[in-house]
């Protein structure tokens, strides 16, 4: 084609898309105003009215909007950094036992995987929530020579408190996206050639060296963009913690949506607080893409 | 004798081939062990299932009027036809070639039969729930979300500028929300940039709201597809004398979908997985209805039994779509005839 | 070029907005209803006695019955209904989109949603007088508020329930913290299994939640009340034509309990009126002289139809609430205005 078809082409593009967005908000302004709605964000520095069951920083129903969604918002930080450090952990463990010459280990984490892979992250959370940890005792149960105890309101170890909703969202997403994280692992030894493992044995090496000096580090450039991927997935899960009634920002979001009839801005405000923790993560992974890309030089 | 050596060795050399792994072994063994007494012990004597029992045919089709039912009945009935005769069609067949078509007219006759309309009494759509909810979500999300998924991919390595930077901040945008807040966008805030009067149903709004969402993981999965083909295919297609629209069409696609379909095959079961949160924002897919139930007297306080029934049946249909899928692969499979 | 596209998106987009015109839609919804001959209706889905799914798919409860009254006085028939479970947050935008017709789901009327600068509703008179209560383990040998203090206590988000228990809690000064569910039935799950010590939800719901539990006695409901939570049905705001039919057709339930018209006897009364005409005003309830329907966009049958098909509003108390259901509520605040409680019907005339 010729560059100006080209540029005719792209002109005809370009205003069938800016039609359909113009129709849209369009249709948008039309119903705000029948609905006497309009545009507001006034509505962030109202008081909330409602209270909120855990925090880091304190909270008082009678802080506004704007307050309770960062509130919500370090809830959610709190679970989805928690949730990379174990799912990470179970993730390489159960890799790492899949390629493993034990039978029973590596069918154990055959069966982890497979079980978990097919059955939604919903019912699991479910699962962990109104079966596991609300069906603990109600007396707390000390462990560990009492420096700890367990119940079914929470989990306390050396005075760090955690909620069983904390904990059951935690658990259920670390090990929903360590089975696929597993799977990532697995693949990334898979890549590295067999020579490499036969090289270090010959060395006398052991096997748990090997890996961690040999073949890790030869897997991690086909690891680390899976991983990444995974890493988006359990932020963008860690949502569904509405389920199971722990405060996160997308929780906040929705009861704050009910209450001031403000849909459209409240949702804007969880669009836009969503594109940035993406791009922090996707920012973060690609350094350590490039630092893990250089060690292989 | 030598039997029994043998077979020592084997447990030897798998099982207990250093003091590490024969503790590891025993300890697995017995965690095991426990394990499954304990399963065992509790559906022999604590499970009641009369959760699922008493309320089989709202697994099936939630409430769907009782006269019709022979059509979810017919259209479930024909799927599972269709994935035997999938699984069991020798490979080479000329009947082989019309199993996708017949694939994608699953999608039309299936909501033509529950929502009826020409000839059989129409059904609203508020009435559909259960396992055939489940399905027509995933079927038609699936069905409108891969050609849209191919279009965004080969429109983000279009040489013109508006529609490369158009598919890429979408396909970027999407891939950065949670499902939940999309779906939530498609329940309560589509109506509001439609027209006065135009109402598109519920499970209509679900469906686009799951395949503009999956579209966007789909086109990155053919980008990687597109990506793997060396560009000696489309020297080779120019030296045949194709035009560019012909080589993509006939040489560089069926290539590359060919190499994105186990991913393809992971969007898909992570489809039917994901219809289970539209359970959250009200509708009655097979989760919600288990949901409800759990709020009927006479089922209140059945989590485990329920949980465990349905994680079955997800388990089983997602195993089943993982089979069709590698059974799909060694059909299309070319490399060693 | 980026530029360039970027100012021609604007202006484009610009001028498109601009061409926004109102163009107010005067017909009213009921028209829609009866064109469309069915009635679309927002019910929970989830709440035994108000709305639940029964076993065979259908649905059962007070709430269900409104819409049926509904139906059968715009259309004829209790049956021409097509119900719509929604979660409590997505009721109202569900009504302001047009998604339902009507909102029949224990909703609290009160001023913010009735009002066009709230939530823009217009709300039907109440069908249920209820008040928000706690309910506690009775071992637990809680008996006033007061004893809560500290407690985690399970409420249902997205709801006036959850208000009013911070309003309650911060007057009387008590600590406590929510746990917070999307729905009631997570709500008594948690409550159950001893996530917390005292659940809070409208009374009746404490009541009909606490019919299924293995031991019902013992759990107590608190006499304190937190809040006064009428419960209403709701259409969207300005349309006249609608909420005065949806108004007329509760207190039609009413008016018949108050004349002691129900299923069983009304085709006796119809007989009774037709043949005596001095009885004017029974006449122009029954229909068999016209007036009444027709002023408020209805047939003039649709007093008889409401009765034959859902009873009048004691028995539909009665059978889903009242003392035929498994969770009897006494009538108290719900019975008629003669007889101390609350409900009373305007004239019908």
């Amino acid at each position: 084609m010729k560059k100006r078809n080209l540029y005719v082409l792209e002109l005809i593009i370009g205003i069938i898309i800016i039609s359909i967005a113009g129709i849209l908000i369009n249709n948008l302004i039309i119903n705000l105003i029948r609905t006497n709605m309009g545009l507001s964000y006034s509505w962030l520095m109202q008081p909330a009215g409602f209270a909120i069951s855990e925090y880091l920083i304190p909270f008082k129903p009678s802080d506004n909007y704007s307050f309770a969604l960062i509130v919500g918002w370090i809830n959610s930080l709190r679970v989805i950094v928690f949730g990379l450090i174990l799912s990470t952990f179970l993730g390489l463990f159960a890799g790492i036992s899949m390629t493993s010459k034990n039978l029973i280990l590596s069918n154990i984490a055959k069966l982890y995987i497979g079980l978990i892979r097919q059955v939604p992250l919903l019912i699991q959370l479910m699962f962990w929530y109104f079966v596991v940890f609300l069906g603990l005792s109600e007396k707390p149960h000390d462990f560990l020579w009492s420096l700890g105890n367990i119940s079914n309101k929470g989990f306390q170890l050396l005075g760090i408190k955690l909620s069983v909703e904390y904990c059951a969202l935690l658990i259920g997403l670390s090990v929903y996206s360590g089975a696929s994280i597993a799977e990532v692992i697995r693949g990334g030894i898979k890549s590295v050639s067999q020579g490499q493992w036969e090289a270090f044995r010959s060395l006398g090496l052991t096997e748990t060296i090997g890996l961690r000096r040999v073949i890790i580090p030869q897997a991690l450039p086909a690891i680390v963009p899976g991983i990444t991927s995974q890493y988006l997935n359990l932020a963008k899960n860690s949502t569904l913690a509405i389920a199971i009634g722990y405060a996160d920002i997308y929780a906040i979001s929705d009861t704050t949506i009910t209450q001031t009839g403000r849909a459209i801005e409240g949702f804007s405000i969880l669009l836009i607080s969503f594109l940035l923790l993406n791009l922090v993560i996707s920012k973060a992974m690609e350094r350590v893409n490039t630092a893990v890309n250089h060690y292989k030089k | 004798m030598k039997k029994l050596e043998t077979i020592s060795r084997y447990i030897k050399r798998n099982f207990a081939s250093s003091k590490l792994d024969l503790t590891i072994n025993t300890f697995l063994l017995f965690i095991i062990w426990s394990f499954l007494v304990k399963i065992i012990y509790w559906i022999r004597f604590n499970a009641e299932w009369d959760i699922v029992t008493k309320n089989f045919p709202l697994y099936l089709f939630g409430s769907y009027p009782k006269a019709e039912l022979w059509r979810p009945t017919l259209w479930i009935s024909v799927i599972i036809t269709l994935i035997i005769v999938t699984l069991s069609c020798p490979r080479k067949n000329n009947y082989t070639k019309l199993l996708p078509i017949i694939w994608i007219l699953i999608v039309p006759l299936g909501i033509f039969l529950l929502a009826g309309g020409i000839g059989i009494t129409p059904v609203a759509s508020t009435d559909w729930g259960g396992i055939t909810l489940t399905l027509c979500l995933t079927l038609s999300s699936g069905l409108l979300s891969l050609p849209l998924g191919i279009l965004l991919a080969i429109g983000r390595q279009s040489n013109l500028f508006a529609i490369r930077k158009f598919c890429k901040l979408y396909i970027e945008f999407m891939r950065a929300m949670p499902l939940i807040a999309v779906l939530f966008f498609g329940q309560l805030l589509i109506p509001i940039f439609l027209p006065m009067g135009l109402e598109i149903n519920r499970v209509m709004r679900a469906v686009l709201a799951f395949s503009l969402f999956t579209a966007s993981y789909i086109a990155e999965d053919i980008r990687g597809g597109l990506q793997a083909i060396p560009n000696t295919q489309n020297e080779a297609a120019a030296a045949l004398g194709l035009d560019s629209i012909q080589t993509f069409q006939l040489i560089i696609m069926p290539q590359a979908i060919k190499i994105s379909l186990p991913a393809l095959t992971n969007q898909a079961i992570g489809l039917l997985q994901n219809t289970s949160l539209m359970s959250i924002l009200g509708l009655v897919e097979i989760f919600g209805i288990s949901r409800s139930l759990l709020a009927n007297p006479n089922f209140i306080g059945k989590y485990l039994e329920g949980y465990v029934w349905l994680a079955c049946i997800y388990w089983l249909i997602c195993t089943l779509m993982a089979l069709l899928s590698k059974n799909l692969e060694s059909k299309l499979n070319t490399d060693n005839i | 070029m980026i530029k360039l596209y970027l100012t021609g998106l604007m202006s484009l987009t610009l001028m498109l907005s601009g061409c926004a015109s109102l163009e107010n839609d005067k017909r009213s919804r009921l028209d829609l209803i009866k064109t469309r001959d069915k009635l679309i209706c927002g019910v929970s889905g989830k709440i035994p006695g108000f709305s639940f799914l029964k076993s065979d798919g259908s649905y059962q409860g007070i709430d269900i019955e409104i819409c049926k009254a509904l139906a059968a006085a715009f259309l004829g028939s209790p049956n021409k209904v097509q119900y719509r479970p929604l979660t409590a947050p997505e009721r109202f935008t569900a009504i302001k989109t047009g998604e339902i017709d009507v909102l029949s789901r224990n909703t609290t009327f009160n001023l913010s949603r009735d009002s066009i600068g709230g939530n823009g509703l217009t709300f039907a008179p109440v069908v249920f007088y209820d008040g928000q209560g706690l309910m506690v383990k009775s071992n637990s040998k809680i008996t006033r508020i007061e004893q809560l203090n500290d407690a985690n206590i399970c409420v249902g988000s997205g709801t006036t329930t959850e208000q009013n228990l911070n309003d309650a809690f911060e007057e009387k000064k008590i600590n406590y913290k929510p746990i917070k569910y999307q729905d009631l039935n997570q709500v008594v799950a948690g409550y159950l299994q001893g996530r917390c010590k005292a659940m809070t939800s409208d009374r009746s719901q404490l009541a009909a939640a606490r019919t299924g539990f293995k031991n019902p006695n013992r759990h107590i409901i608190l006499n304190d009340v937190l809040s006064k939570e009428p419960l209403a049905p709701a259409s969207i705001g300005g349309d006249q034509k609608l909420a005065d039919a949806v108004r007329w057709v509760i207190y039609s339930l009413i008016t018949a309990e108050e004349l002691d018209i129900n299923k069983a006897n009304i085709d006796k009364k119809i007989k009774l009126a037709t043949e005596d005409k001095s009885k004017t005003s029974l006449r122009r309830l029954l229909g068999i002289d016209p007036g009444l329907g027709q002023k408020i966009g209805l047939s003039d049958d649709f007093f008889v139809n409401i009765i034959k098909s859902t009873g009048n509003y004691g028995d539909i108390y009665n059978k889903h609430l009242g003392k035929d259901s498994n969770l009897p509520i006494p009538r108290g605040l719900n019975n008629l205005y003669s007889k101390d409680g609350l409900h009373i019907a305007p004239p019908m005339k």
